[in-house]
This record gives C-alpha cells, structure tokens and sequence, in this order.
C-alpha cells in the first residue's frame, strides 16, 4: 500500500493546498482582512502568497524525496510515476494559485 | 485430475441456483455484472425515450405537444436517469463482469455486496421510475437547485423521490467502489505487479476512489434538503441562516469530479482496446497512469466553474478558471497516447474501431468547448444556454457512449462465445455519428444565439424554429441509429454462430478462459509475468484449465481464491467465500422499507426498518463464523497460505478503511458546511450561541479514548489468551459515554429549526451518535463471538476492524464535540 500512496500523495498535497487557499481566500474575505494593512501591503496578501510559497516548497521537496532511495519506492515504475506526478503537482500549485499574485483579493 | 473433471467440480461449486430463482441469490460476478448492464441499459432506453420527447417538444415553437409542468418532469428525469441509472451503473456492471477476469482472479472481494449494491440500483431505479409512470417525478433540474426544491417552491414529493431516490441508488455506487478498490489492490493473479496490472484495472482503481470522495457530498446535501424539506431545520434558507450556495457547493463538489468519473472507465476502455485493435501495446502505459490520477485529482478543483455567475471574488473564480484549464493537459496526455499507440501500430478498422473513431472526433470537440466555458467572460455569456447542454453532451455521448459501444462489441465475443453474423453495427454506427452531430452542433449554434437551457418553448421571432428542427430531426436519427445495435446485440444473442476463443488474439487474462466465461472464470489461477500473458503464453488458457495454476484442487468444494501484496503481487493469504444466498436481496429490500418510510413521511415505519437493517446485518457478519482454526491451507504449487480470518488485515478491514475514507469526506463536507454558512451566509453569527458544558466535552472526549484504548485491550487479550471480553467491554462503556455526550448535545442545541447554527450542530451530533451506534453494535457482535468460541489467537481478523471504527468513532467525538463548544467558549 506504501507504494500507492507514493502514487498519490504530490497530488494529495495540490488537493490540501488548493482546497487551504481557497478556504483561506474565503475566510479573510468574509472577515474584512483585506483592509488591514502594513506599510501599504495588504496583510491578507501577504499571508496569501506565504501560503502559496509554502505549497511550492513542499511541493518542490517531494520530487527530490519520491526520486530518493530512502523514501522512494524500490519499484521503477512507481519511483517513475510518483516523481511524475510530483512534478504535474508542484506544476498545478503553480498555476492553480497563481492569482493570489495578480487578482484583486475580494471584489 | 482431468481439465473435464476440474471443470465439473468446479462448476458444481461455484454455479448460480439454476433457472430464475438464482437471479435472486446469485453472488457471482458475472451474473451481477450481467445484471446490472441490462438494467442499465434498460434505463438507457428509458433516458432515451424521454430525450425523444424533449426534442419533439423544442423542434416547433409554441409546441403543444407537452405542458410546462411535464416537461420539466422530462428533462429532470432523462439528466437524472442517463447520470445516476446509466453512467455509473454501466461501469459498474462492466467492471463488476470484467475484473475479476483480467486481474486473474475468480471473484471480487465481497460477492454479497456485489449483489446487495445491484439490488439497492434495482429498487432505488424502480422508486424513480415509478414516480415518472405516476406524473410525479422530480422537476427541478438534474442539479435540484434550493430554494427553488427547497419546501416553500417544491411542496410536492417530487423532489423527495429524486433526494430519497438518488441516496438509496449511490449506495449501490459506494459499495462497488469499496469492493473495486479492494479488488484491484489485493485480488490479483500471484505476480501481477502494480506496472503490469491491465489499464482497465488502474482506469477502476482511480474511478472507485473518486467514487468514493465524490459522492458523499452529494449524500450530505441530499440529506440536508430532505431534512429541510421534512422536518424544516432551514440549512439552505437565508432568512434563517442557511445559504442555497451551500447546496450548489455540496452539489458540484459531486457533480464536476462525476463528469470524470463516467469518462475516465471509459478512457480505460479506449486504453484496452486501441492497443488490440492496432496489434501493437499501450505507447506510454505509466504516463497514461499518471495522466489518469492527475485528471482525477485536478477534477477536484474545478467544482466552481459551474458556478461562475453567483457573484464569487475574480480571485476565487480565477483559482477555478485555471484549474480548469489545466485539466486539458492530463486529458491531452491521453488523447496523444492513443494516437501515439495508433501511429506505432497497424490499425484494422473493425466495428470497436469505429466507434472509438468517433470517440475521438466527438470528445476533442467537446474538450475545447470545454476550454471555452473554463473562461470566466465566454462562460458569463453561455451559462445556462444551450451550447452547455451542447458541451456536456459532447463530453458525455463522446467521452462514455462511443467507448461503452466500442466495449459492448469488444467484448461481446466473451460475454456470448459466439461470432457476429448481422453487420447492422456498422450501419448503426453511421446513423449514430450524423444523427449525434446534428443534435448537438445545431444546438451549440442556438445557444449561441441565446436559446436557454431547459426553455419549453420559444417564439418564432426568435430565428430558432430551423436550428431546432435539424437538431430535433437530427435527434430521431441518432435514436433510429441506437435502436439498431439494440436489435444488433440481441440478434448476436439469439442467433449468432459459435465463434472461437479471443478473436481479437488480445493480450489480457479475460481472453484466457472458455466463452462465454464459466461461473468460477479460471480452473486455476494464473501467474502473470508480463502485462500481455496471453500473448506471452498463447498457451496459457490450456495449462490453467489443465490445473497448473494456483488453486487447481477443489477437494474441499470451497469457493476458494487467494489475496497479493498490492505493490508486489506475491500471495498473501486465502479467502473462502460464502455461496449462494438471498440475503443481498432481502437486505435491499429492509435499506428500501427505510427510504419508502422517509419518503411517504410514515416515520413509525423508520425504526422498524432500521432494526431490521441491524438483524440482517448481524446475520450477514455471523454468516462468516470459522469454528475452529484452520491453519494453513494448500495453496497449490507447493504453498501453503493462511485463511483470511487468521490474518490481521483481513478484507473486512481493507473494506471498512476504503469505507471510512468515504465516511470521512461526508464528514469533512459536512464540516466545511458549518465553516460555510459561519463565514457567508447572512444572520450569521447565530442570535444564541450553545452554551459550552465541561462535563459533557469531558465525558465525550474521555468516552472517545476509552473506546479506542479499550479496543487495542482487546486485541492483546485475544493474543495472549484468546479471549477480548475485558478490552471490549471497556471500549463499550467508552463508546456508550460517547454517545450520552454526543446525545446531550443534540438535546441541548437551542432550537434546529430556528437558524442553520443550531441545525447543523444538531445533525454533527446525530452524525456522531449514529456512529457510536454502529461502534457499540459491532463491539456487542465481538463478545457475543468470544463467548460462542468463534475467536483465537490465530482467528483475530475481526478485531482490527471493530478497532478502525471505534478509532473513527473517537476522532468524530472529539471533533464534532469541539466544533460544537469552541464559539462559546471564544465568546
């Protein structure tokens, strides 16, 4: 089963991540923090892009850690599979919320 | 032992009651598969009949021909039909008939609940079908949008025939998921690696466990509504705190992940057949793979696009809008593979290769206007017009009924042994691509236009009236042409001439038995050392028979087969099955009496039928008593293997974790429900607040614990000295404080049809004392086993089981338990 999990957890994580900002995306909007600001950035923003940042960084330590003999699986076509879809995972975080970079937060 | 005799006595053990009465209590997968696709396609049929009378509505204007309040039962009725009773159940009944076969095994993992979920689809199909004879089917759209189904809009039964009816059918769904997934993972030929499972296999795999993540919000919501509906606990209501968004949320949290769920098993169709028919292999079967679960995955997060127009942040909308995009690229990823796969091989355009063809023309249309609609300003203009009745269309005739046509053929030589002799299928495939493309491009054409969804008439004025005649005329045709493979296949039936073992010279392990298949599908199991065996082995169908496979001795007159390692495909361990028995059936009937007695409000009935669902359930448990220890079993090929009962991970609790992965996305939905209406809806924070109890959160979360403690008690009882009882009487008492503390709760919520706050704190605790419920019957179950002597130390399986959901009980506990206090105790 640990090999199917291998499968399926860079996926997992764009879901969690997804699902998180959009959550979060819904939660600050409904409470106002938008207008809270620092130094003429929004804050809700700020914590926008950090959640964005830190689902590519977990995103992009998964393909080194599915490619390695330790936590890699022993079975070349899951190590292949796994790693490919850490990439089409770290590629979707990317692209998915990407518009917490360049939308307007709550109109 | 000769090939003959083997096949006898095996036949004897493992044969359905003959004639008519073993439809009744026949467990088999290929009877049940073959069960569920005519039923299936009998509801085709009816689909089909309804979409002839909408089009015969739409092709004049100011038609006369049906009311408003008809047509809106039709076009209800042909979404809901051709979605619930023909898609789902179609891959159900193929994968349910086809499995087994190519994964090298002899049934799937709980032949009784492959029954039990044909005849829940049997009834809950028959309550809707009912409803449409009668004049009182559902008319709300296929999506039910509240409030207009909510019950000041909707005060009929309609609505409850399609909220009680399309429960009762998904559990059909939710079981062949379960029993897809176990199957898949651990019932496999000995050696059959993951990298050389069949494609067919992975396409069910990932469909089963988007099945079982897809579905359970739309049983919350239809839970909800009909709670709302019935008992008036306002979750969808604004004025009260509720929020009709939450509905289209729950709806489409399904709903989009459904669209994939009906073509991803027939892209696994495609990946099956295309290899065959161009006699060559799959080009890029792990890309293929990874392609098919990042589809699946990526489908999760484009639920909203079909919500564009509700007034949602651009910033939400673009999440959405680009996710959607990006679901073109797996989808790609495929397409390229096929014609990759076509390109590397020398393609012979027999009657599946048409109809694929057509898949192809067909769906890469449907995937771009696809793309179009994914972008927010085109999809403002379009939605609720007829280019996205047209769109979906495409998507679904191109992306299932092309393939599932392609696969009838396909397999018809298996399913019937014989050879066609009428070539109707070709002309009908003529007839079904002109008429398909003239239905829909023409009604692309009108939307654009401006012509809504689900209009019943229009004006002449409106330059429509020609549009809709082609599509109207257009429609006739496609339907003359699938009344044609209709009359094809039953003339294949009655008089086809015997044809030869796999005429397509395919590769997979379905190809490698006698057609049309014997009710026990291998004289002995094979061991796979390739993807293609067949091809490997041309002989292999001959040694199996011959009994030099795993398994070859009958001796016992057991229904016997053997689990694997999921990655490795090494053997593990020996399931017997239980035989033939209408329990499946009577157990459907008890689920049905309980969404009857919902239904038609007679709720003294609710109990009854409950209790009966416990009794049934109870003796469905006992039924699969192991006295004495068994030890290990000849395996054949000089193996001895355990018994699953004398296993930790036996398949009850492979099947009850795929099941609380479903449990737990309804949960989850639920949550995120509550977490919803918090931040969204109006009138919300709520006037009162529940006022927080220490003892009630103290004796719920210690509850919690001590049935989780007192069940790993158990199991280190029943190791040492071959007893539980101390163990499993302290996880009792745990799970019996769980529920006072969840019950209380329910009692104390100030009033649940007084705002969505205290509706949806009511239904989490309900949700969590239902679960205690089930935690305390199943820890009764064990003693009572214990006491009967039907437990050792080596015959434990049944104790991780009752564990895993006692765990889940005491997670659902603690969570509900402080979701509930937590805003009381912040204010």
């Amino acid at each position: 089963m640990t090999d199917v999990l291998r499968i399926l957890v860079a996926p997992l994580v764009w879901l969690a991540a997804f699902s998180g900002v959009y959550g979060l995306h819904g939660v600050g909007c409904a409470f106002g923090w938008a207008d809270v600001e620092l130094l003429s950035i929004s804050l809700f923003r700020v914590a926008l892009l950090a959640a964005w940042g830190a689902a590519v960084l977990l995103q992009l330590s998964l393909i080194p850690t599915l490619g390695s003999n330790r936590f890699g699986s022993a079975a070349p076509f899951v190590r292949r599979t796994s790693v490919a879809l850490a990439w089409v995972g770290l590629v979707a975080t990317l692209w998915t919320l990407l518009p917490v970079a360049v939308m307007s937060a709550c109109d | 032992m000769s090939a003959l005799r083997r096949h006898r006595r095996l036949t004897a053990i493992w044969a359905s009651e003959p004639g008519w009465k073993g439809w009744f209590s026949t467990v088999n997968h290929t009877d049940v598969g073959r069960m569920f696709l005519a039923t299936s396609f009998f509801f085709f049929l009816v689909g089909g009949i309804l979409a002839m009378l909408i089009r015969a509505q739409l092709a004049t204007p100011h038609s006369a021909f049906a009311g408003p309040e008809v047509y809106n039962q039709l076009f209800t009725m042909h979404g809901t039909i051709m979605m619930f009773l023909f898609a789902i159940p179609t891959f159900e009944g193929l994968a349910i008939y086809l499995l087994p076969k190519m994964l090298g095994t002899r049934d799937l993992a709980y032949p009784r609940l492959t029954a039990y979920g044909y005849w829940c689809y049997f009834f809950g199909g028959g309550m809707l079908l009912f409803s449409l004879l009668a004049g009182i089917a559902p008319d709300g759209g296929w999506f039910m949008y509240p409030p207009l189904t909510g019950p000041i809009y909707s005060p009929g039964i309609n609505t409850d025939f399609w909220l009680i009816g399309i429960t009762f059918v998904e559990i059909s769904a939710i079981c062949a998921a379960v029993e897809f997934c176990v199957s898949i993972l651990r019932y496999r030929a000995p050696g059959m690696s993951l990298d050389k499972m069949p494609i067919f296999a992975w396409y069910a795999l990932v469909t089963s466990l988007m099945i079982l993540t897809g579905f359970p919000p739309l049983i919350l919501g239809s839970v909800l509504l009909e709670v709302e509906r019935a008992f008036g606990l306002p979750f969808f209501q604004a004025e009260l705190g509720g929020d009709s968004l939450l509905w289209q949320h729950l709806f489409w949290l399904f709903g989009h992940p459904e669209v994939y769920i009906i073509f991803l098993p027939a892209a696994g169709v495609i990946s099956t057949v295309i290899p065959v028919m161009c006699r060559t292999t799959l080009l890029g079967y792990g890309w293929v793979v990874a392609a098919a679960v990042a589809l699946a995955f990526l489908s999760f997060g484009l639920w909203v696009h079909h919500m564009f127009t509700t007034g949602i942040p651009h910033m939400g909308l673009a999440f959405f809008s680009a996710a959607s995009t990006l679901v073109a690229v797996p989808t790609g990823v495929q397409v390229f593979a096929w014609i990759g796969t076509m390109w590397k091989g020398r393609p012979e355009l027999h009657l599946p290769m048409l109809h694929i063809l057509g898949f192809f023309v067909t769906f890469v249309m449907g995937g771009l206007t696809g793309v179009m609609v994914a972008i927010v300003p085109f999809d403002w203009q379009a939605h609720d017009t007829a280019f996205v009745t047209a769109h979906l269309h495409y998507v679904l005739f191109g992306g299932f009924v092309f393939p599932i046509l392609a696969a009838i053929y396909y397999w018809l030589p298996l399913f019937t042994g014989r050879t066609r002799f009428f070539k109707l299928g070709e002309l009908a495939f003529g007839l079904i691509f002109v008429g398909f493309h003239g239905t829909f491009l023409a009604m692309h054409w009108v939307g654009l236009l401006g012509q809504r969804r689900r209009i019943e008439t229009y004006d002449a004025e409106a330059g429509w009236t020609t549009i809709n005649l082609v599509s109207s005329v257009s429609s006739f045709v496609l339907a003359i042409g699938l009344a044609m493979v209709l009359l094809d296949v039953l003339l294949h039936f009655v008089v086809a001439v015997r044809g030869r073992r796999n005429p397509w010279h395919a590769g997979s392990l379905e190809w490698a038995m006698p057609a049309p298949p014997p009710a026990y599908n291998f004289a002995s199991l094979p061991v796979v050392e390739t993807r293609d065996p067949v091809s490997s082995d041309p002989h292999l169908a001959v040694r199996l028979a011959r009994g030099e496979g795993w398994l070859a001795d009958p001796a016992l007159d057991r229904r016997e087969t053997l689990t694997v390692e999921p990655s490795s495909g090494t053997p593990e361990y020996m399931v017997i099955y239980p035989g033939n028995t209408r329990l499946p059936i009577v157990f459907a009937a008890i689920t049905g009496l309980f969404f009857l007695s919902l239904l038609i409000k007679v709720y003294w009935l609710t109990p009854i039928a409950l209790a009966g669902i416990a009794t049934v359930g109870w003796r469905w448990v006992w039924s699969l008593a192991q006295p004495v220890d068994l030890g290990p079993q000849e395996a054949g090929r000089g193996e001895r293997l355990p018994v699953s009962g004398e296993t930790d991970r036996a398949p009850g609790w492979w099947g009850s974790a795929f099941l609380l992965a479903a449990d737990a996305t309804f949960f989850g939905s639920l949550l995120f429900g509550y977490a919803f209406l918090w931040t969204v809806a109006p009138g919300w924070p709520p006037p009162e607040l529940l006022e927080p109890s220490l003892l009630e959160l103290g004796v719920g979360l210690a509850g919690a614990l001590v049935a989780s403690i007192g069940m790993r008690i158990a199991i280190r009882g029943n190791r040492s000295r071959g007893t539980g009882v101390a163990g499993l009487a302290v996880a009792l008492t745990g799970t019996a404080a769980a529920a006072l503390a969840v019950a209380s709760l329910m009692i104390r919520v100030p009033a649940p049809a007084g705002h969505a706050y205290d509706a949806t704190l009511f239904v989490l605790g309900g949700y969590a004392l239902f679960h205690a419920a089930l935690a305390g019957l199943m820890q009764t179950f064990l003693i009572v086993r214990v006491r009967r002597g039907f437990t050792s130390p080596a015959r434990r399986a049944e104790f991780p089981i009752v564990c895993l959901w006692a765990d889940y009980l005491a997670l659902v506990t603690i969570l509900v338990l402080v979701v509930a206090h937590l805003p009381g105790w912040l204010a």
